[in-house]
């Protein structure tokens, strides 16, 4: 089984080591992985800030790159609503009917990680090893955007060694919204705070999500704290064995 | 009457512009419960059950023994002075108590008035609601709504399951209806229900078996 | 309680971040709209899942609004018909000024100096009760909600619930200077008798009533108006003159269709089954009621939504707010930071439009994208595609008014652009943001202040500092090793 890895903007520049769980659990599981060099953003960014034609621009460049790619994995919930729910109506708008056909085939190949794993892999049980008390955030593009149902954790479920203690409040939206967290910068800091009760009162030592955005969000609020509480991504996890736990994000 | 005018070309000719292929009627899909599935007994009995959620009283009886069990909800009432729409059966209005029969009464009498009674046009067990079509056993909207104590006869027959069934027995859209589902409350402040705001505070039901 | 009176209209109210800011300070507020949507929330839940055709529901009143929507003109056309041969007279008002016109105009003619008013929305959008103060007519607010907001000179916060955002003492404390009521208590039993008592004589001696409507039925021109406390009936039916302004788009095809909208409305709304109180009426009925009855059909931007194709849905709301008690950012703001009388994600999306994208181009903005409104609403309004689309709009606005070179925002995002484009320049600029960044990185890695645009971030967050090799980096490298 070969796959590509479109690691994603942000997870590139910022939380590498995501990216590094991410090869290291596919490689374990006997996938064959590819990196496109020249990748860069699926453009939700832009999308979701109001500019689209900014947007298609680079969504036509994503299809470009992995017109000819039979499989895509992404660790990123979000980045995968934004090509399932978004690209469609930005190449009806302004693309051409070649860009429409390419992208049309090109969607089903597309894969966020979990479903990735327990869809195409046809695995739950990964060989994963985390004795930690685990609380599992769903992220709003995952749960309501790509409907990832309870595949998160039914892999959480069987990592071993892992306490997943249930969350409160569980599909409340922490608050990051992308620019959102900019432009509304202390709204966004409120529903952290809201979030952040729900999520310290579960007395986890981690806290996981399939986005690095909503856990880069709550592990920044975390950190400023000096929270007894981190965030990882859940790669990071479904990565760890006995010999190789995650790597510690600072 | 109604005044063509400016706007009213203006609007109609602003809206046509922007739908110019309008869908069928018959084309929207319906896939919800039209029909419940309760037997009678079942049906009746949460009929009741929703009645009794919304605290409003209810007595069930047969049908010989309605006047009786009127004049003992009345008399149970502590009340004396009751309102009666002019089509509302001579049997029923108990001995012992002062009826003001509607045939055009006052505001004020109808305010002064302690209680009333009244027939139903039909009773939605799924909400627990009573549907007053205002016939003349039902009487103007203003009877039912003055006085602080309503009693309403309801007939086992009467009583449907789901809110589609009522719309398939109206044979006709009723002109007026009022939908009474509980005692007027409100939950304004701070979310607590409070009964009785404006309207009756007291909803008493007799069920009558006449399924039985 | 309030620091300064919330502006409710987005000619006049600051941007929703600004707006938010006063309100975000005041946990009295936070706790009462979290606890009021709270208990909405969680009796509407229970009650849908005991409703095994909800979805059902949805799809069918999801379908009967966008028919409605597509067949418009046809609908108002045959209700006005029937409504009219049933005695009622229907008026036509492009805009609220001409509403406000026609309904100053008949209350001329009757002579009305006062009038009760059943809640409705509608009315505040254009902006009727001052108008009708400045005529020397006084209108009573009859609603509990509205009594408290309108003695105690409030704002509404919220579409079914307006007062939400004010508990029980705060409550007693405007009754008891207002109506004069030395020894109330805060007990809610009291304060609605005292409601009661206050308002019993007005409705039995004022003529004249002012309403909304929730659904115009075409089929017969009748009208249904759904209520909780009685002020409604009695509004509908003790005074001689009725008027009932509506928005076109409140028109259903059929009485059958009220089947559908009312399980899902009150579910929605007041997480009750059916509302305590639905009246229906069709023009007028010799010897019961109002003898005169007019329906003002207001458009006031309608139109123009109905015209795109991706807002259209907004016309489709049926009003029940379960979009606004699930929202987390309402959660947090309640209904005064959007500063119009429709708050929430259907005022996002609703008030810029009505405003004809002129005004209140934060509120599209005001949101995570979470989507808990679109699994809510009742009539399946996708509130996140409109709330992008309008952002879209408000962005080209931008593009051609060329305020954006002063944009910090709007020059980060081109900037981005350009950079995605390519991924030489992507990695030319993560190299750049390393060494920018490296002066404000901690020696644990992290980033604890920012200038500028950061310090939005930074405020309350720590930021991870940029890694010193990017996945493709690592990726490279261990390509070149041979791994």
């Amino acid at each position: 089984m070969r796959a590509s890895l479109f690691i994603t903007c942000y997870n590139d520049t910022l939380f590498p080591e995501t990216g590094r769980a991410v090869v290291r659990l596919l490689e374990r599981l006997g996938v064959a992985l590819e990196f496109h060099p020249k990748q860069t953003c699926c453009g939700q960014m832009h999308a979701n800030t109001g500019f689209r034609a900014e947007a298609f621009s680079q969504a036509k460049r994503f299809v470009g790159l992995y017109r000819e790619t039979e499989t895509v994995v992404v660790p990123s919930s979000s980045c995968v609503a934004m090509i399932r729910d978004q690209y469609p109506g930005l190449f009806e708008d302004l693309g051409d009917e070649t860009l429409r056909r390419d992208f049309a085939a090109l969607l089903p190949r597309i894969f966020e990680l979990s479903e990735f794993l327990t869809d195409r892999l046809g695995v739950e049980d990964v060989g994963a090893y985390f004795p930690h008390r685990v609380t599992y955030h769903a992220s709003c593009h995952s749960l309501r955007g790509l409907h990832v149902g309870d595949r998160p954790m039914r892999l959480l479920n069987k990592v071993r060694g892992l306490e997943l203690i249930p969350l409160e409040n569980m599909d409340r939206c922490c608050g990051f919204g992308g620019t959102f967290s900019i432009k509304n910068a202390e709204v966004s800091s409120a529903m952290l705070a809201t979030k952040l009760q729900d999520v310290m009162a579960t007395r986890a030592e981690y806290c996981t999500a399939l986005d690095n955005s909503c856990l880069m969000h709550l592990g920044g609020a975390m950190h400023r704290q000096y929270a007894a509480m981190r965030t990882i991504h859940l790669a990071q996890i479904l990565a760890a064995t006995e010999g190789a736990p995650p790597e510690e994000a600072a | 009457m109604s005044l063509p005018t400016a706007s009213r070309q203006l609007i109609l000719d602003c809206i046509r512009a922007v739908t110019q292929n309008p869908s069928a009627y018959a084309k929207v899909l319906r896939t919800y419960i039209r029909r419940g599935g309760l037997g009678i007994q079942e049906k009746l009995k949460l009929m009741i059950e929703r009645l009794r959620e919304y605290d409003a009283d209810v007595v069930e009886c047969a049908p010989k023994e309605l006047p009786a069990t009127i004049a003992g909800q009345l008399a149970l009432s502590g009340r004396q002075v009751f309102v009666a729409p002019a089509g509302l059966p001579a049997e029923w209005l108990a001995a012992g108590f002062d009826w003001k029969i509607d045939r055009g009464l006052e505001n004020s009498e109808i305010e002064r008035a302690e209680g009333v009674v009244t027939a139903a046009f039909c009773g939605v067990a799924d909400s627990g609601t009573i549907v007053l079509h205002h016939s003349s056993a039902e009487g103007r909207r203003i009877l039912t709504l003055l006085p602080d104590w309503h009693l309403c006869i309801l007939y086992a027959s009467q009583v449907v399951e789901t809110l589609p069934e009522y719309f398939d027995r109206c044979p006709l859209p009723p002109v007026l209806a009022t939908y009474i589902s509980g005692p007027s409350a409100t939950a304004d402040i701070e979310m607590t229900r409070i009964k009785g705001v404006h309207g009756p505070r007291f909803l008493n039901v007799i069920l009558v078996r006449d399924e039985d | 309680m309030n620091t300064g009176q919330p502006v409710l209209d987005p000619r006049y109210a600051p941007g929703f971040p600004i707006a938010a800011l006063p309100v975000l300070r005041n946990p009295q507020l936070r706790k009462n709209v979290a606890h009021a949507t709270d208990v909405i929330q969680s009796e509407r839940a229970r009650l849908i899942a005991e409703k095994s055709d909800w979805q059902e529901l949805r799809s069918a009143a999801s379908a009967i609004r966008n028919h409605v929507l597509e067949n418009l003109g046809s609908y108002l056309e045959e209700f006005e018909a029937r409504c009219t041969a049933a005695g009622g007279t229907v008026h036509w008002a492009s805009d609220a000024a001409e509403a406000r016109a026609i309904i100053l105009d008949i209350l001329c003619q009757e002579q009305a100096s006062e009038v009760i008013k059943i809640k409705t929305m509608t009315s505040a959008e254009i902006q009727l009760n001052p108008a009708l103060e400045a005529a020397g007519i006084h209108a009573y607010e009859t609603d509990l909600a509205e009594i408290i907001l309108q003695l105690g000179e409030e704002e509404p916060s919220h579409i079914v619930v307006p007062a939400l955002h004010l508990n029980r003492s705060q409550v007693r404390e405007i009754f008891a200077r207002t109506m004069g009521l030395k020894d109330l208590t805060d007990d809610p039993k009291a304060l609605t008798a005292a409601a009661r008592n206050y308002f019993r004589q007005k409705f039995l001696t004022i003529p004249t009533a002012i309403s909304g409507a929730n659904f115009l039925v075409a089929e017969t021109g009748s009208v249904a108006v759904v209520e909780s406390e009685g002020n409604g009936r009695m509004c509908l039916t003790l005074p001689r003159i009725l008027i009932t302004l509506a928005g076109i788009e409140k028109v259903l095809p059929r009485f059958a269709d009220l089947e559908v909208m009312l399980q899902l409305l009150a579910r929605s709304a007041t997480g009750e089954r059916m509302s305590p109180y639905t009246s229906l009426w069709t023009g007028v009925t010799a010897g019961d009621g109002p003898q005169r009855f007019h329906v003002v059909l207001l458009d006031n931007g309608r139109s123009s939504i109905l015209a795109r194709p991706i807002e259209r849905q907004t016309l489709k709301c049926i009003r029940c707010a379960a979009c606004l008690n699930t929202c987390p950012v309402y959660r947090q703001t309640g209904g005064h930071a959007y500063g119009s009388v429709y708050p929430g994600p259907i005022g996002a999306i609703l008030t810029p439009q009505l405003m004809k994208m002129e005004f209140a181009q934060s509120l599209p903005f005001a949101s995570s994208l979470c989507g808990a409104c679109y699994e809510v609403c009742p009539v399946k309004i996708n509130i996140p595609q409109v709330l992008l689309e309008l952002r879209s709009q408000v962005v080209n606005q931008e593009r051609g008014q060329a305020a954006w070179l002063g944009d910090l925002m709007f020059l980060g995002m081109k900037a981005a652009n350009s950079i995605f484009a390519s991924a030489r320049r992507f990695h030319a600029a993560q190299a750049l943001c390393r060494i920018a960044l490296h002066p404000f990185t901690r020696k644990d890695g992290w980033i604890h202040s920012l200038p500028s645009l950061g310090a939005k971030w930074t405020q309350t967050r720590d930021l991870r500092g940029l890694p010193s090799q990017s996945f493709r980096q690592w990726w490279a490298a261990r390509a070149k090793e041979g791994r």
